[in-house]
């Protein structure tokens, strides 16, 4: 077992942040910890309970709790709100999360997003570009395996059900929110001016190519970026329905230019009593039409922003119109022409789902849903001739479409102080994903772009393709809950689910779970104790299943078309097999050990909540490294290995002042978490196989970094999942020529070796073994400030863009960092010189709101204006722009920050929401 | 209550067609299954046979036999004398890997060679799997002729182990698709040589007699020439190939090495001479122009044995070679783009003889040094528009790094023509990929004899007069040099070096390593990852 993070430190970062937090008006946004009723209903999965039947970990969050400002993303209103949740913004502010982590990343395949349900409709992180924030009323967090099992298959990373706001029996009402922002970038990396570049190359005699101006390219790409949001809804209803319709718009523009997102969005639903009572009726819709246009490659833009000729104008050549370029700079383009680069995506999401429930019997219901999802999404792209040799355009579309079905009876039975909740589910999904994509190259004029891809002479065999797959899944659900005296609580699932995706032999999947709790706070004997209103233990334990992420196919042979080959004249299409074949793949499974207990003490003013978990991944899915021979291929989809993740939960809510004018609350989250990757071997058609004992996860590029010792972040087998294994540097010792190199230590004797298994050592962990999310909130009268402040702590950045920007050697081609002369190191070598303490406190967001007094009045009910200012700053170590970097996602950017981070921007933004 | 029952029965009636199993089943639409693929003859040369040419030429670095970057051609090219990637201020450090290349301080667990081995085993394994499913198809349809497309991927498969005993020495042998792990084990590097002979000597008799460097059904296939040529190469290096302790500082001796040729028992260097005139006899002669092999309408060649196919609108292969040598305005004044990288070695400049009157006629076929003009004549210049760009070839060293020539140190390659029509910043062209060529023949021939202490000069000098050079004596030196200039940056450096011991020495920038003189950088090492995964595996002596 990990051992614990003292607990002390813990405390530390609170004291830290208390001290921090005292700098800054504490004051309300409304939120309340406590507020929330005991006895509300909670969505457990497909169950709904009330809290004192609860005994899993389940965490629901109200309109009340959220972050409600400068929320483009609806996980955005939980953010640090939740011990545990992780969210990975896009770089550049835009609507789509780049990943969403509960309690870590469990698996190495892809299936590492939580669940997201919204209605009952299942989906994945882009469903939740099409749902409006404000339209949300809660969400509910399943985090252990206790209460995940429900969702079998689907639900190993954790669950995010979305419930959104229904119509309301009473008078027809209308809410608009609206707000308008800016965002402006205001700090950039401090690179050699164009005066200062002139003078060092005058310096040290070298011949530049001089044209004259002093150009800051960093700032030339910026914009002030415009933002606006629109939100109005209607609702009403009466006794037997009621309706609730939203529409909502958002316009972002970020503040690279060029870069912008427009979002549409639309949620409409209805529900209907019919035949005395019998059947209810609910129907929802829910669409978005999304648009982006992003920068086509980030590291290539801010790469040349930052280290190109700052001696040359930043307008095109009079002339020619085009850009001027530095040739002997091969890696880098004139940062102005990056801008040409349209690079734009499409993304229409529609939902529709209806739910007949039938109130059979006064106990036993049987609900029959469906669902129907479709997307479409469709990317454009053209790069001209004065970035991309000839020019390129590319168009490609993928649809995938949903269709789930379940039908599920339920029985609820109240026996004096017995409570009995039994639930069976039967569930169908059908997915299809399908689509093409097409390029062309060698374009005579720039004008058209994508629009014309006849503009392009050619057509790579290679740039063309298309797909489809239709995976289909089968579940059954079994589940009971049953409650003694509200005091014992105990709640068994089995679920069992069937995957196409699987071998023959192996499609079947069962996930059964357990948990108990205990109301100590029920007991007679708790009655002396008045302080406490509420103390509960649970405890729980289940598996549950994973397929995220895995292609269709893999355990069958098959073959597809691998190349153009010459038969005479004639070019020949030829078929064979592009990947390893597994027919014994089969479910990944994940069992949770979780341990929680849930105070309140004087009133519900101080709250605590602690859960400590335990999982273990096994039969992993991943494309494990296998040899060749004997396999012909050296990724193999399998089911090998185990990895374990462990940590604790701390949330804390405290009201220390409340009175009728006043309340301050400050809410504070801290997770300790731990990972371990424990095996990548195991049984493969009967063999023992392994993979290899290192594997780069993530590296450096650019100019002089192709290749060679310059992979940074490593998957090694008995250490967490992503650490630094570098070579060691001692010091920087003299060149001989003034300058100054890396002396790297001959760890294990016999010379210095850069190799894997050589000189290298595991230098530390890229994602952050403590996470802290607070919120502190003050309110007087009708003035309210809530302080977001969110942190990371325990792991390590690699400072990639200082060790490109700091080799002197790059110039006069490359520009470095103002810094870089007085230092003066000639050297590219990566080792742990560049690699940081990652430790951070991000101050993440500042609102001050004003509900707006309003005489009693026929129309207007009620009026809150909002300024917001997010990105207020961050207390960092870290020596590069910005320490919120890529901690999270396991991919190629994971915790190396290299020469592709965003200038620090801010965002103001002003608020208002009108209630008719 | 009735109303109750029959919801619920219609209910489970819905859910209940979910259960037949075959929903669970999946039924691709995007790709086909085995058996489909290999339904008539015609499929089975297609799909069997034609389809791993594919992996002949390639895109993708250490993929394919020629025009890629950090595969056979870098391994067997940058690790010797003739060619140097000179770091280059920002540019060409990479790690260290080029200067590893060169210094033979590869390490065991370099990527490049471990992708390097992988593309090698796995078109192997490809191969083989080919071979299985061929005999399938002949055992449902015994009555269809498949010996034909059996030989010729036995050939293929030869050869491409021809590769992999070249560069790793003692391999595993592996003959089946799908082998289990614990087959995976080192045969002698004799038996991998005598396993290749067999399988070339076996399947030649049923390959085509066509030119494979030329248009037409079997351009850029295993045809009976380019078997010859192999099986030539393969005796040529025989002392090397069969020796398997080659730390030990002793060889086998070429002449008491035999050869079961054509009925006929010959030694080494008579069987190389045997499948030189077989060459010849089948028509190939040397160009009257050297030049004419690497133009970029190269398939009339008379001289190429075995090519890469190459056009830019149809396949996929690139050549990068040209693309990473030039600089940057230099390849900006033909329209395309550059690396400004390779460059040719103190070695190659002396042995040429650059800079003297008696200067070789090849270097300026193969190599740009001084100023360079632009296919108008016109002085090609630098960014600032006014100095012209001047290679300096004897500035070359292994790390030129703020050195006033740091971009410009360095002659660079020319030996192909320039395709302007080129994409992809010139690396997609239409010259085919020249692999084997009958001027090597020659040479082949040549030292054969004059290793059987007979008279080569000949040979040796109907190539020295193609190119208008005077006869010279072949000498086994003498050959050594005349196949760095005749084979300039043709992939066969290093090959020849080990062959003629010399490539553990010290050359140029290059000290010998510790340890190195007994030979064992004369194979690559098994990479570490394969022999991780791979427990019966193990490393080669010195590593």
């Amino acid at each position: 077992m990990d051992k614990m993070q003292p607990i002390s430190q813990a405390l530390y970062s609170l004291l830290f942040l208390g001290c921090m937090g005292a700098g800054f008006p504490l004051y309300v946004q409304g939120q309340n910890v406590d507020e929330l009723p005991p006895d509300s209903i909670y969505n457990i999965g497909y169950a709904r309970g009330s809290l004192k039947n609860i005994s899993g970990s389940v965490e629901q969050i109200t309109e009340k709790q959220m972050n409600r400002e400068l929320i483009t993303n609806p996980l955005e209103a939980i953010q640090g709100r939740v011990p545990g949740l992780t969210i990975l913004k896009s770089n550049n502010g835009m609507a789509a999360l780049e990943s969403v982590r509960l309690r870590g990343t469990t698996s190495l395949t892809s299936g590492n997003d939580p669940l997201i349900i919204v209605d009952g409709v299942l989906g994945d992180l882009t469903m939740l570009t099409s749902v409006y924030p404000t339209d949300i009323e809660s969400f509910t967090i399943l985090k252990d395996a206790s209460e995940t099992a429900q969702y079998g298959s689907r639900g190993a990373s954790g669950v995010i059900n979305i419930v959104t706001k229904k119509g309301r029996a009473g008078k027809t009402r209308v809410n608009y929110n609206g707000s308008f922002g800016v965002s402006h970038a205001y700090r950039r990396l401090d690179m050699l001016s164009g005066a200062e570049y002139r003078k060092l190359a005058a310096e040290r005699g070298w011949s530049i190519l001089d044209k004259g101006y002093d150009t800051d390219f960093q700032k030339a790409i910026e914009q002030t970026g415009l933002q606006q949001n629109h939100n109005i809804a209607f609702y009403g209803g009466g006794e037997a329905s009621n309706y609730r319709v939203s529409l909502g718009f958002q316009n972002r523009e970020g503040v690279i230019q060029n870069e912008g997102m427009k979002l549409f969005t639309a949620n409409m639903n209805m529900s209907q009593k019919m035949l005395d009572g019998l059947i209810d009726c609910e129907l929802g819709l829910f669409g978005s039409m999304k648009r982006d246009r992003t920068l086509f490659d980030l590291q290539k833009t801010f790469y040349s922003a930052a280290a190109f000729n700052p001696t040359f104008p930043d307008f095109p050549d009079p002339e020619t119109g085009s850009w001027d370029q530095i040739t002997t700079a091969s890696q880098i383009t004139n940062p102005l022409a990056w801008m040409d680069v349209d690079n734009r995506e499409e993304t229409s999401y529609f939902s529709s789902h209806a739910r007949l429930t039938f109130n059979l019997l006064k106990d036993l219901k049987m609900v029959l849903f469906g669902s129907y999802t479709y997307s479409t999404t469709e990317n454009a792209q053209f790069l001209p001739t004065t970035v991309w040799a000839n020019g390129q355009a590319y168009r490609g579309n993928r649809k995938s479409e949903a269709l789930l079905g379940n039908l599920m009876l339920t029985y609820q039975k109240q026996l004096g102080a017995h409570f009995l909740d039994v639930l069976a589910l039967g569930e169908v999904e059908k997915n299809r994903f399908h689509g093409f994509y097409t390029t062309t190259t060698n374009f005579s004029s720039n004008e058209l772009g994508y629009h014309s891809l006849q503009g392009g002479a050619l057509r790579p065999w290679e740039g063309t393709g298309s797909y489809y797959e239709e995976p289909h899944l089968v579940s059954f659900l079994g589940r009971v809950n049953y409650t003694y005296d509200d005091r014992y609580v105990l709640t068994v699932n089995l679920r069992t689910d069937a995957s196409s995706k699987f071998g023959r032999n192996h499609k079947w999947g069962v996930f059964p779970s357990v948990s108990a709790a205990w109301n100590i706070t029920r007991e007679k004997f708790m009655r002396r104790f008045h302080l406490i209103d509420n103390l509960k233990l649970r405890l729980g334990y289940g598996l549950a299943g994973n397929q995220g992420g895995i292609d269709s196919y893999t355990t069958m042979a098959l073959v597809r078309p691998n190349g153009v080959t010459p038969v005479g004249n004639s070019p020949l299409v030829t078929y064979e097999s592009l990947k390893n074949v597994n027919p014994d793949l089969k479910w990944e499974v994940k069992s949770t050990f979780n341990a929680g207990v849930d105070m309140g003490f004087y009133g519900n003013r101080l709250l605590l909540s602690v859960n400590y978990y335990l999982s273990k991944t096994r039969d992993m899915l991943y494309q494990y490294d296998v040899s060749v021979p004997p396999f012909a291929y050296n990724k193999l989809l399998a089911n090998l290995g185990s990895m374990r993740n462990s940590g604790t939960e701390l949330s804390i809510g405290i009201t220390p002042l409340r009175t009728k004018d006043m309340e301050l609350n400050i809410n504070a989250n801290v997770t300790f978490q731990r990972n371990k990757l424990l095996s990548l071997s195991g049984m493969y058609e009967g063999e023992y196989i392994s993979a290899a004992q290192y594997t780069a996860l993530a590296g450096l590029n650019g100019a002089g970094l192709h290749g060679g010792y310059n992979n940074i972040v490593y998957q090694i087998v008995g250490q967490p999942l992503g650490v630094f294994y570098l070579p060691h540097c001692e010091g920087l010792v003299s060149d001989g020529n003034g300058g100054y190199t890396y002396k790297i230590a001959d760890l294990n004797g016999g010379g210095v070796n850069l190799e894997e298994g050589e000189d290298r050592y595991v230098a530390g962990q890229a994602t952050p073994k403590t996470l802290l999310g607070s919120n502190i909130s003050f309110r007087y009268k009708r003035f309210d400030v809530s302080l977001q402040i969110n942190g990371a702590f325990g792991h390590k950045i690699y400072n990639g863009t200082a060790l490109s920007y700091m080799n002197m050697n790059s110039l006069p081609d490359y520009n470095v960092l103002a810094e870089a002369p007085a230092r003066n190191i000639h050297d590219l070598t990566a080792t742990d010189y560049w690699l940081e303490n990652g430790n951070y406190v991000n101050f993440d967001y500042l609102t001050v709101g004003w509900n707006v007094p309003i005489k009693k009045q026929r129309f207007l009910h009620g009026a809150r204006l909002a300024l917001t200012i997010n990105n207020l700053g961050t207390i960092s170590g870290y020596s590069g722009l910005t320490p919120l970097i890529n901690s999270t996602l396991v991919d190629d950017t994971f915790g190396v920050d290299d020469k592709r981070t965003y200038p620090l921007s801010r965002t103001y933004m002003i608020s208002l929401g009108l209630n008719f | 209550m009735k109303r109750i029952y029959s919801i619920l029965f219609a209910s489970f009636f819905l859910l209940s067609w979910t259960s037949c199993s075959s929903y669970l089943e999946e039924n691709p639409k995007d790709r086909l299954d085995e058996e489909t693929a290999y339904s008539t003859l015609s499929d089975v040369q297609k799909n069997g046979v034609l389809s791993l040419y594919n992996y002949v030429g390639g895109y993708v670095d250490s993929q394919g036999l020629q025009g890629t970057g950090r595969g056979i051609y870098d391994l067997n090219t940058f690790t010797t004398d003739e060619a140097i990637m000179p770091t280059r201020g920002g540019d060409w450090y990479d790690g260290g890997f080029w200067q590893g290349l060169y210094l033979h301080r590869w390490g065991v667990n370099n990527e490049a060679i471990y992708a390097t081995w992988e593309y090698l085993y796995r078109t192997v394994i490809l191969c083989n799997g080919s071979l299985e499913r061929i005999q399938d198809f002949a055992e449902k349809h015994p009555k269809e002729n498949v010996a034909d497309c059996v030989a010729e991927v036995r050939a293929l498969r030869a050869m491409f182990y021809y590769y992999i005993m070249d560069l790793f020495g003692s391999v595993p042998l592996i003959e089946k698709s799908n082998p289990e792990v614990e087959d995976i084990i080192q045969e002698k590097r004799s038996k991998v040589f005598n396993f290749i002979v067999k399988e070339l000597t076996e399947s030649s008799s049923l390959l085509s007699k066509e030119r494979s460097n030329q248009p037409g059904v079997y351009y850029g296939r295993m045809t009976q020439s380019v078997v010859w040529f192999l099986l030539a190469k393969l005796a040529l290096n025989a002392e090397v190939y069969t020796d398997d302790d080659w730390t030990d500082g002793s060889r086998p001796d070429g002449k008491s090495i035999f050869f079961e040729v054509d009925g006929q028992r010959l030694n080494a260097w008579q069987t190389v001479n045997y499948y030189c005139e077989k060459i010849t006899a089948a028509g190939y002669t040397l160009e009257k122009d050297y030049t004419a092999n690497f133009a970029v309408f190269n398939e009339s060649s008379e001289e190429n044995i075995f090519v890469i196919p190459m056009s830019k609108t149809l396949y996929t292969n690139q050549f990068i070679y040209l693309f990473r040598s030039r600089h940057y305005n230099h390849a900006k004044a033909y329209g395309l783009s550059g690396e400004n990288g390779s460059s040719a070695t103190k070695e190659v400049l002396e042995t040429f003889g650059y800079d003297t009157p008696q200067v070789d006629a090849r270097f300026d076929y193969c190599y740009f040094a001084g100023p360079v003009k632009d296919l108008g004549g016109n002085q090609i210049l630098l960014d600032d528009g006014v100095t012209p760009l001047v290679y300096e070839p004897w500035n070359v060293a292994l790390d030129v790094s703020g050195k006033p020539y740091e971009k410009t140190a360095g002659a660079r390659m020319k030996k192909y023509e320039v395709d302007k029509t080129g994409l992809k910043d010139g690396k997609l062209l239409d010259n085919d990929i020249v692999l084997y060529r009958y001027a090597d023949v020659l040479l082949m021939q040549s030292e054969a004899k004059v290793r059987n202490g007979e008279d080569g000069d000949a040979e040796l000098n109907l190539v020295r007069s193609r190119v208008g050079m005077a006869p010279r004596t072949a000498t086994l030196e003498n050959l050594l040099d005349e196949r760095m200039m005749e084979l300039a940056w043709e992939g066969w450096r290093r090959q020849d070096m080990i062959r003629f011991g010399v490539f553990t020495r010290s050359y140029s920038c290059r000290p010998q390593l510790p340890g190195e003189e007994n030979g064992y950088t004369t194979v690559f090492p098994i990479p570490e990852k394969v022999i991780d995964m791979n427990p019966q595996l193990h490393q080669h002596k010195g590593y």
